[in-house]
């Protein structure tokens, strides 16, 4: 059994029990750290109000726990989801470039190539709500209202065909789509699962060379090299373009233009350098998308962000 | 000639030092004589002596370098020290074809020009799930609470005054080596095994907290979430966070790096990477695991059978050759001082073997450091190459007495799509020209 089937049947009687069974760990510590010094020993920091726990205790666990008041309907997720998720996920969950599919992939785990998706892999929808909640979309964590939370998890649980166009997920449906299909085929770690043993001579009879990599060494030095040239006469805008505006502008998130997508571009250069910087540095709602203040990122100096505009200009002229 | 003020003289000796050291050899020579004579009176320790020695090496003795006949560089001319310019290929690097951007995202340590066990900072592989926070740390709080009868939060100065423990321990993706599950495919040891670092982490052991707050009867997990756009989270069994899970806040004698979670993240000694979350913000006791998405859709491993494993936390024994390596090919037959680096995250490194023809015969190799529980530990043996092709291999036994498993043995069990946990034994290819490539063997 593994070691955390058998955390649940401990029994917590006293930390510093526990804490002199746990010596054996290898860690120096000092005999005066390990004593029962008792709860609020040395008092440091503030207590925690309740008020302020909430701001911040975002999780939702499996059976619902942590869950908001409110609603929201699969109806009210797809304009959602279009607006907010598909430039990466794709309209139908399937995922562009890269970026994760969400739906699909059902009676592909065990193929050579398995699709792990929500509606394959996941065991729970919390975890849906919850990533959703805290970390989607993308480039804007926390974003989203509880109800636009419900929504969108409705949303990509109507993609997976685990629920009717109809279905309103709140706290009382919650039961119903709890548990997804593939929650049973989760298992604990069995490992050490390998049992090697220490051969020292004639430990085989021959060897083979079976495997040696196709992608040349050159092609990965050229690849680690395409974000250094592009920077070249500008690295300070490159850099900042990498570190921020790459999330969006690389694959056109949330109707963003691409970099180096010419014709996207064709009409914003038209309007001038000045103006985009404007818009960069304040914010824009265009007919595409939204270019938030600064990209969301209002760690960066003004400085930087007129530096990225200039890049991503030459770079999609 | 004009005078010169003290500090006028130092800030263009220090100039002339800097400039001259982006120049190469012979243009520094000139540099630094016009330097210098300009500043009068220095003329005498103009740089260049007689004639450039032939060859590479054009200071080789007899011949005298100029920096023996000159001034370097003054102190504080880097009031933070940085590697020498000639070691500029030694720097983390990424594989942009691995993911979407390069903020969520990962970089890989340059394991061949590393010695000893302790990563340099800034050389610690980067793995990002949404950029890298800036965090000021008058602004960084961590808040405990949850199954405890006392919740908390904390400054940054709170945290420090609590009794601090330093540990030196490793710390590795459980992705690391997984692009080599379904063959070779990866060039460089830096991308076949550079997710992995090791350092001194210096920090207040979580039991200590824990017990500060008061943890209730039946709270057995801990999710631990950061304060990063992904909000990165993992739940963390209570065994653990008893054990030897420490709440970071220095590494390798300094502030704990941004790229590491500054100011503060949490350590699972052993533990996959990812479990020790950075920039810690949240620790919130709990009955049960939270099923983040961290723990369900990814890092978790799916078995030929469609059942897929989690919490699979251990970082299995490993170990790899880094010398030779791709990145360090060797120059002709002759003696060699072959080494490389063995981990496990169940304890120490009992033992180290080197095959040279492909796992039929191993050599007994030494552990050539400090052996420390869950740390990256230094192995090397004196080795007489006769220029022939070799198939070289190394293989860890740890304090359990587990053995690294072959490829063979571990697809046996595991198949091919598990991605995470890969662990087998690694071979390079020496050829006869002395270049090293990677390959898998039977």
């Amino acid at each position: 059994m593994s070691r955390y089937l058998n955390m649940s049947s401990l029994k917590i009687l006293s930390l510093a029990a526990l804490l002199t069974v746990s010596m054996g760990s290898g860690v120096a510590m000092a005999k005066d750290t390990v004593k029962d010094k008792g709860v609020g020993h040395y008092g440091y920091g503030k207590s925690a109000t309740a008020e302020e726990i909430a701001g911040w205790d975002i999780d939702i666990r499996p059976d619902g726990r942590g869950l908001p008041a409110g609603s929201g309907s699969v109806e009210d997720g797809e304009m959602l989801y279009e607006d907010k998720c598909a430039s990466c996920h794709g309209s139908f969950g399937e995922g562009v470039g890269k970026y994760p599919v969400l739906a699909g992939g059902q009676d592909t785990l065990t193929e050579e190539r398995p699709e792990k998706t929500v509606g394959s892999f996941w065991a729970h929808t919390s975890t849906l709500y919850d990533y959703i909640r805290r970390a989607m979309p993308f480039p804007q964590p926390e974003s989203l209202s509880d109800e636009e939370t419900y929504a969108i998890t409705a949303y990509v649980l109507y993609l997976n065909d685990l629920v009717e166009d109809d279905f309103v997920l709140s706290q009382e449906t919650w039961d119903e789509v709890a548990k997804l299909p593939n929650n049973p085929n989760f298992v604990p770690d069995p490992r050490p699962d390998t049992h090697a043993k220490r051969c020292m001579s004639d430990c085989k009879k021959e060897v083979k060379i079976v495997s040696e990599p196709t992608i040349s060494a050159e092609e990965v030095a050229a690849a680690d090299d395409t974000v250094v040239k592009a920077a070249a006469g500008n690295e300070e805008g490159a850099g900042v373009y990498n570190g921020a505006c790459a999330a969006c502008h690389n694959l056109g998130v949330a109707g963003a233009p691409r970099l180096g997508d010419t014709a996207a571009w064709k009409a914003r250069i038209a309007q001038g350098e000045e103006t985009l910087i404007k818009h960069a540095l304040e914010g824009f709602q265009g007919d595409a998308g939204m270019m938030p203040a600064k990209g969301g990122r209002m760690d960066l100096s003004d400085e930087d962000v007129t530096a990225a505009v200039k890049f991503m200009l030459v770079e999609s002229k | 000639m004009r005078q010169l003020k003290v500090e006028e003289t130092d800030r263009l000796l220090t100039e002339i030092a800097k400039s001259g050291e982006q120049l190469p050899a012979v243009e520094r020579r000139q540099f630094l004589k016009n330097g210098l004579s300009m500043l009068g009176g220095a003329a005498a320790l103009a740089a260049g002596g007689s004639a450039v020695a032939a060859g590479t090496a054009k200071y080789a003795p007899p011949n005298v370098p100029p920096w023996t006949k000159s001034l370097g560089a003054p102190v504080i001319a880097d009031p933070y020290g940085v590697p020498s310019p000639f070691e500029s290929d030694v720097v983390r690097r990424n594989v942009p074809w691995l993911t979407a951007d390069r903020i969520a995202s990962i970089s890989f340590t340059p394991l061949a020009d590393l010695k000893g066990i302790i990563t340099p900072s800034g050389l610690v592989f980067e793995r990002y799930h949404a950029g890298r926070p800036e965090i000021d740390p008058d602004e960084h709080h961590l808040m405990i609470h949850g199954m405890v009868d006392r919740p908390i939060i904390l400054t940054m100065d709170d945290l420090m005054k609590f009794p601090s423990t330093s540990m030196i321990r490793f710390l590795e993706c459980p992705a690391n080596g997984g692009m080599e599950w379904r063959g070779a495919q990866m060039t460089k040891l830096q991308f076949t095994h550079g997710m992995l670092s090791c350092c001194e982490w210096t920090g207040v052991l979580l039991s200590t907290i824990l017990e500060e707050v008061g943890v209730k009867k039946g709270a057995n997990w801990i999710l631990a979430e950061g304060a990063d756009g992904s909000h990165m989270s993992r739940s963390i069994p209570m065994e653990k966070a008893l054990d030897d899970a420490l709440v970071v806040y220095a590494q390798n004698g300094e502030a704990l790096r941004r790229e590491q979670g500054y100011p503060i993240r949490l350590i699972n000694p052993g533990w996959e990477g990812n479990t020790c979350i950075k920039w810690l913000r949240r620790l919130e006791i709990g009955d049960s695991p939270y099923y983040q998405r961290e723990e369900t859709s990814k890092y978790t491993d799916l078995m030929p059978d469609g059942k897929a494993r989690e919490f699979t936390f251990v970082q299995e024994a490993n170990s790899v050759v880094t010398s030779p390596s791709p990145e360090k090919p060797l120059k002709g037959k002759g003696k060699y001082w072959l080494e490389g680096l063995a981990w496990s995250g169940r304890g120490k490194v009992k033992a180290v073997d080197v095959s040279f023809d492909g796992g039929i015969s191993w050599r007994k190799a030494r552990l050539t450091g400090m052996v420390e529980p869950r740390a990256l530990t230094r192995f090397g043996l004196e080795w007489d190459w006769d220029g022939s092709p070799a198939l070289i291999q190394s293989r860890c036994i740890d304090e359990t007495g587990y053995v690294q498993p072959t490829y063979t043995q571990l697809r046996a069990v595991r198949g091919s799509s598990s991605i995470y946990h890969k662990n087998a034994i690694h071979t390079w290819r020496l050829h006869a020209d002395g270049s090293v490539t990677n390959v898998q063997v039977s």
